[in-house]
């Protein structure tokens, strides 16, 4: 039960069930209580009966008190076979007449005078129903009051009075276990909109903002109202945020070609020594400035997509080798060996094509500027169920304490001043956003390699 | 050649347009994307540059027309946007080549010479010798799977080798097939262009020989 501490289902399941276990106990407690008065009242009539006869059949005779039993008295009593009978009559004297003369009645005897009394009390050991009945006498040679005490084993009472509780807390239980059941079925019948609610809020494509629009009861519409208020807000957010990208791309970048532009236009030919080595310094600059500014936009971008944008079965090679041949500057030098290589796999993924292009782009262009001296290769081929596209370059590497800093933004591989900016960050991104990994391999005699990993699009359509 | 270039940035279209004329092209600079439209309408150009923001009609509205009107002009396209919201790239509606402003514009100049020449009817078929294969509309040789990155006179020159093997050519017979009469190179630039040649076709089944004061052949290993 701990497991389902905040169930709704588990929190009535229980608290009905309490209730009926405090009803139930409640009414069984009731049915032995009146099983036992029942019981009683039905042997002590016969019990009373018993003793007013044997009382009817006392007579005077000369003075003397004259016995004599009824056979009809004990026949109503052998009913409860298994009980033993005790009785005593006593004359107006006091003395025992006949009967056992240690079965004492219990009470005063004067005080059942007008009524027969009937009360529980014991005799050698054993629990009974002691009756005591009075008559009077008014013969001259004897008056007074002669008693008559008829005592019963309780056993048949008892057996009567378990049985019918029995029965009765028997009743009480299939009560109880059907109004459970019935309480279990209403709560899963009532929580069923919940998981309706759910499925429809879980089917839904990432980038589907609009308000749900699922039949639901009237006490949950607060709770879907919140919901589509909240999709709305998150909707605006969203858009916001993708029109906050877009203008800020095009208001920066615009400014920021114009002045590479006339930068260009300055020329270096025309211009002294130390003006020149100025130029090259605001040449230098305004490079570094387009590529972060580039590498910003690209990484709030590829953390916008991860979101907003349905992914789909696309081509690997298809988007690496645009990636390459974005990525690879025809002005590179012609001593460096650039190559692209895919193998007959055609590997297949789930992804978004222009987040995963942005990510191969990034890791080349980390290559390129950072590691190649004179070789760079890209590779893509499936292994074990992941697509794998690895970059190789020829230079340095980094080394193996650094891997995890540089996947995060800004981080510097020493060796090679300048920042690394956010190339590997950005395709650490997308990889974890498609389910895989940017990994690195130690650097070894043939060169350094960064791989990016991505889970295989398995079977077909999406 | 003739470029049209459609910007609406002054100092941006300033630049690129000051930066084809020097090197001998005429340019039209359109800085409205309506009046591009029109002027395409009635001239045949070379090259189109072509910024996707413009007033009155985008870039990809004029980049459609003109794939709709079946035009051959190679199309590169200048972005300043990002792709947070596109869901269609430039490559997909019909461009030939597309650069992310800001860019360099020696890469901008040597992309441009690519499509032109392209354009221009330079043969693209493709070449093969050995397990090479030459694809000059990639500027790549692939050997086996692998594509290598080819330097424009590297592919001049592999295409030189590769269309007649065996044939031995002479180092002046290279050197002029590559730079022309015009030029004034060293005939040590064609060592250098072999050596490069060589590097990047490591591992092909065909190599250049060189023929000591005779010239280089290519010679396919048919017979391992």
């Amino acid at each position: 039960m701990t497991r389902n501490d905040s169930s709704l289902f588990t929190r009535l399941a229980v608290l009905v069930s309490l209730v009926l276990c405090v009803g139930a106990t409640a009414l069984a407690s009731a049915a032995w209580y009146y099983a036992r008065a029942a019981a009683d009242d039905a042997y002590d009539r016969v019990l009373k009966g018993a003793a007013l006869q044997m009382a009817d059949s006392l007579t005077v005779d000369g003075g003397e008190l004259i016995v004599d039993l009824p056979a009809s008295a004990f026949e109503l009593l052998g009913l409860a076979e298994r009980d033993r009978l005790f009785y005593r009559i006593v004359d107006p004297e006091g003395k025992t007449l006949t009967g056992y003369a240690d079965l004492a009645s219990g009470s005063d005897l004067s005080a059942v005078r007008s009524d027969p009394v009937v009360q529980n009390g014991s005799y050698s050991g054993d629990p009974v129903r002691i009756v005591v009945v009075a008559r009077a006498f008014s013969d001259p040679a004897l008056s007074g009051w002669a008693h008559v005490i008829v005592a019963q084993t309780t056993e048949a009472r008892r057996a009567l009075a378990a049985e019918l509780t029995t029965r009765a807390v028997l009743l009480v239980l299939i009560m109880s276990v059907m109004a459970l059941a019935g309480t279990a079925l209403a709560i899963r019948y009532a929580l069923q909109p919940v998981w309706r609610l759910g499925a429809a809020l879980n089917s839904r494509d990432s980038q589907d903002l609009k308000p749900i629009e699922v039949d639901m009861p009237r006490e949950m519409r607060p709770f879907v109202g919140s919901i589509n208020h909240f999709m709305g807000r998150l909707e605006r957010r969203v858009s916001q945020l993708e029109r906050f990208i877009a203008d800020a791309a095009h208001q920066i970048r615009t400014p920021l070609t114009a002045l590479t532009a006339q930068v260009d236009l300055l020329g270096h030919d025309r211009l002294g020594p130390e003006a020149r080595q100025h130029l090259e310094r605001v040449q230098q600059r305004a490079e570094e400035l387009a590529r972060l500014t580039n590498q910003l936009l690209s990484h709030a971008m590829v953390i916008h997509r991860a979101d907003a944008v349905r992914l789909a079965p696309v081509n690997l090679v298809d988007i690496a080798r645009r990636a390459f041949r974005a990525a690879v500057p025809i002005t590179l030098s012609p001593d460096i060996i650039v190559s692209f290589e895919a193998d007959e796999s055609d590997p297949r993924v789930l992804g978004d094509a222009v987040s995963l292009r942005e990510a191969i782009v990034n890791v080349i262009d980390n290559a390129l500027r950072h590691g190649t001296l004179s070789r760079l290769e890209v590779k893509v081929s499936s292994q074990a169920g992941n697509a794998v596209i690895e970059v190789e370059d020829d230079g340095p590497g980094i080394p193996r304490e650094a891997w995890e800093s540089v996947t995060q933004r800004f981080a510097t591989p020493k060796q090679n001043g300048g920042t690394a900016g956010l190339g590997f960050s950005i395709a650490a991104e997308v990889a974890s956003a498609h389910g895989g990994t940017l990994g690195f391999r130690e650097r070894n005699e043939h060169g350094f390699v960064v791989v990016l990993t991505l889970p295989l699009l398995t079977g077909e359509g999406d | 050649m003739r470029i049209l270039l459609v910007e609406d940035t002054r100092d941006v279209g300033e630049a690129i347009a000051r930066r084809f004329k020097a090197i001998g092209h005429s340019v039209d600079w359109e800085t409205s994307g309506a009046a591009a439209a029109d002027i395409l309408d009635s001239t045949g150009y070379d090259l189109v540059i072509l910024d996707v923001m413009l007033p009155e009609l985008d870039g990809f509205e004029i980049l459609r027309r003109l794939r709709r009107a079946k035009s051959p002009a190679p199309v590169l396209v200048l972005t300043a946007r990002s792709e947070v919201e596109d869901r269609v790239e430039a490559l997909d509606l019909g461009a030939d080549d597309y650069l992310l402003k800001p860019f360099d514009f020696r890469e901008l100049e040597a992309r441009a010479r690519v499509l032109m020449r392209r354009h221009a009817g330079e043969p693209t078929n493709i070449i093969q010798c050995g397990d090479i294969i030459l694809d000059r509309a990639s500027r790549s040789a692939r050997v086996g799977r692998r594509e290598i990155q080819l330097k424009r006179r590297e592919i001049s020159l592999l295409e030189i080798l590769a269309s007649r093997p065996g044939r031995v050519f002479s180092k002046d017979e290279l050197l002029q097939s590559l730079f022309g009469f015009d030029e004034d190179v060293s005939p040590n630039a064609v060592e250098l262009y072999i050596g490069r040649l060589r590097k990047k076709l490591d591992c092909a089944k065909a190599r250049i020989v060189t023929l000591r004061g005779v010239g280089y052949q290519m010679v396919p290993d048919d017979t391992e």
